[in-house]
């Protein structure tokens, strides 16, 4: 009984945060005293993010030495990537290519993105195993 | 009384296993921060400095071969741990050894030579500030990450 709400809730509150993550970084770039476009290639690293995760979760299926070092490499990579997407519009707002403010939007954006995509994983992404327990 | 023991040994498991991993796992972003913050410092002041008389753009190669060095420590603590599966890439436990003295020299001597390009430049123009937190924090990540 309980469960499906549950899952309904955290569906329904990880794609409002999506919805705002993504709003915060289209008003970094459209806003007529920013309207610069280039703060659009963080999504590219927000698409990135997931891939080496869910790549090490599918090449590993039992739990050795082998699977924890690909999972922390798989770790490393994905922290490479966030803080890549921190970096990028920092550098942008040092170089003036785009404003501080922009970029603080921006900023903000990123965070509610990743923290949506880590509730996500959270949530979702470990449904083989962790699903078996709670339910 | 059997359920009561059941439940004590699941509690040991999840702890040692938990702590064991998250230790793991805590390195592993602390040492992914350090090294992609590193690259996007060097990133940043190669970008404020594009021109070749404030920044040499020739100094970029010891931050390479720090990543060099660093992904060589790494592949070879895998193979020291298990002993068997990287025989065929290291030659056993003696190309292994020789491995990581290759790598640590690598790391400690762009770690000097990110030193020595930090005082001979800053002393020479004044102007290089960003070079040495860039190329020094290379070099953090990836004793941290042995760690």
């Amino acid at each position: 009984m309980l469960p499906v709400p549950c899952f309904l809730v955290a569906l329904i509150s990880l794609s409002f945060g999506g919805a705002i993550g993504l709003m915060f970084l289209m008003l970094g770039c459209a806003l007529p005293e920013y309207n610069k476009y280039w703060p659009l290639f963080v999504l590219f690293f927000y698409i990135l993010s997931p891939i080496p995760y869910c790549i090490s979760r599918r090449v590993v299926d039992d739990m050795d030495a082998a699977s924890s070092a690909c999972k922390e490499l798989a770790i490393f990579l994905t922290t490479g990537i966030v803080v890549s997407a921190f970096g990028l519009p920092i550098i942008f707002a040092r170089s003036t290519v785009i404003e501080w403010g922009a970029c603080a939007l921006v900023l903000t954006g990123n965070t509610i993105i990743y923290v949506t995509i880590l509730g996500f994983f959270l949530v979702f992404g470990s449904n083989d195993e962790f699903s078996w327990q709670q339910w | 009384m059997s359920g009561f023991l059941d439940s004590i040994r699941c509690g040991e498991c999840d702890c040692s296993v938990d702590w064991a991993e998250k230790r793991n796992t805590v390195a592993s972003i602390a040492a992914g921060i350090l090294f992609f913050t590193g690259w996007w410092i060097i990133i940043d002041a190669a970008v404020m400095y594009p021109s070749n008389t404030l920044f040499n753009h020739t100094y970029h190669v010891c931050g390479v071969i720090a990543t060099v060095a660093f992904l060589m420590i790494n592949a070879v603590s895998n193979g020291q741990v298990r002993g068997d599966s990287y025989s065929e890439g290291c030659m056993g436990q003696t190309g292994a050894r020789i491995w990581l003295f290759i790598g640590f020299m690598l790391a400690f001597g762009s770690l000097i030579a990110s030193m020595w390009i930090l005082f001979g430049v800053f002393v020479v123009h004044r102007k290089c500030d960003t070079v040495y937190p860039g190329i020094a924090i290379f070099f953090q990540n990836a004793f941290i990450f042995f760690g």
